[in-house]
């Protein structure tokens, strides 16, 4: 009986948090209802080894982020991470003169990493730009820059070349900067 | 000393992969340091580089795990129920 009530409330003190967390990263909403069931439901199987050493949210996020990882694997059999035209081209492929000066200089954008994650714009409109990429690009880029995956860890888990994950990187940050000089964010802010 | 400065010179073009490349694994020395150099001596790269790293704690941030959300996402209604009676059944 009380297990049954702790499983409710799991679902409404954390199920957003699990869900919204899990979102970023998977972007599908079906998807992320259903890592986050699979986290509770593993949770709930495990309350055993709980043993109280984190808070209980920190605990639920830790086999959250297992499933995520999981969901990846998972994916990698169903797609392969060759390149194929709908992941878009490079935009900074003819952006060089012959002699490899820059034809068209990147503008400043007058922030830093420090002010840019405090400009609330600049956060949704990094958001937007992740979800133009393709699946593939938006996976490889949430393993790498979120996740914080290595290099190796990735090439591993995803069964991808280095050279295909290093061209998928650089591309996925051409166009994400490109994206996001399109989008209107104030400085100020 | 211009026989260094040719050798370590790289362009613009060759730098930017270079750039990204370094956010995802060591560099071999030698290209560390010809990246050194031309982004010591050419700001507009250097522009560039700091707006991948801008793109990176934006990732990092939109990541954490008390970020705000950006569209208020939530579970439906109908998605709890389902979890909570998923959950009943298996105890």
């Amino acid at each position: 009986m009380s297990e049954a009530l702790n499983s409710d409330l799991w679902v409404d003190q954390y199920g957003d948090m699990l869900y919204r967390y899990t979102l970023v990263r998977v972007k599908n909403p079906d998807a992320a209802e259903e890592i986050v069931q699979v986290t509770l439901l593993a949770a709930l199987q495990a309350k055993q080894s709980f043993q109280g050493r984190s808070t209980e949210k920190s605990w639920l996020f830790g086999i959250l982020k297992h499933k995520i990882l999981d969901h990846f694997r998972e994916l990698k059999t169903r797609r392969t991470y060759e390149l194929s035209p709908e992941d878009g081209s490079d935009p900074l492929e003819n952006a060089y003169q012959s002699d490899g000066h820059w034809a068209n200089a990147p503008k400043n954008w007058d922030t830093d990493p420090h002010k840019a994650v405090e400009n609330k714009q600049l956060v949704a409109a990094m958001a937007q730009c992740m979800d133009r990429l393709s699946e593939k690009f938006r996976n490889i880029f949430v393993l790498k820059e979120i996740e914080g995956l290595t290099s190796e860890e990735i090439c591993k888990e995803m069964n991808i070349k280095p050279t295909n994950l290093w061209v998928i990187l650089h591309r996925a940050r051409n166009q994400l900067r490109k994206c996001l000089e399109t989008h209107n964010w104030d400085t100020k802010k | 000393m211009s026989w260094m400065i040719r050798r370590l010179r790289l362009t613009c073009e060759d730098t930017t992969p270079l750039i990204s490349e370094l956010m995802d694994h060591n560099l071999p020395w030698r290209k560390r340091w010809r990246l050194k150099f031309h982004l010591m001596i050419c700001g507009v790269c250097s522009i560039y580089k700091q707006q991948l790293e801008i793109i990176h704690a934006l990732a990092r941030k939109l990541g954490h795990e008390e970020a705000p959300s950006q569209n208020e996402a939530v579970l439906s209604e109908q998605a709890k129920i389902k979890i909570k009676d998923t959950l009943k059944q298996s105890s």
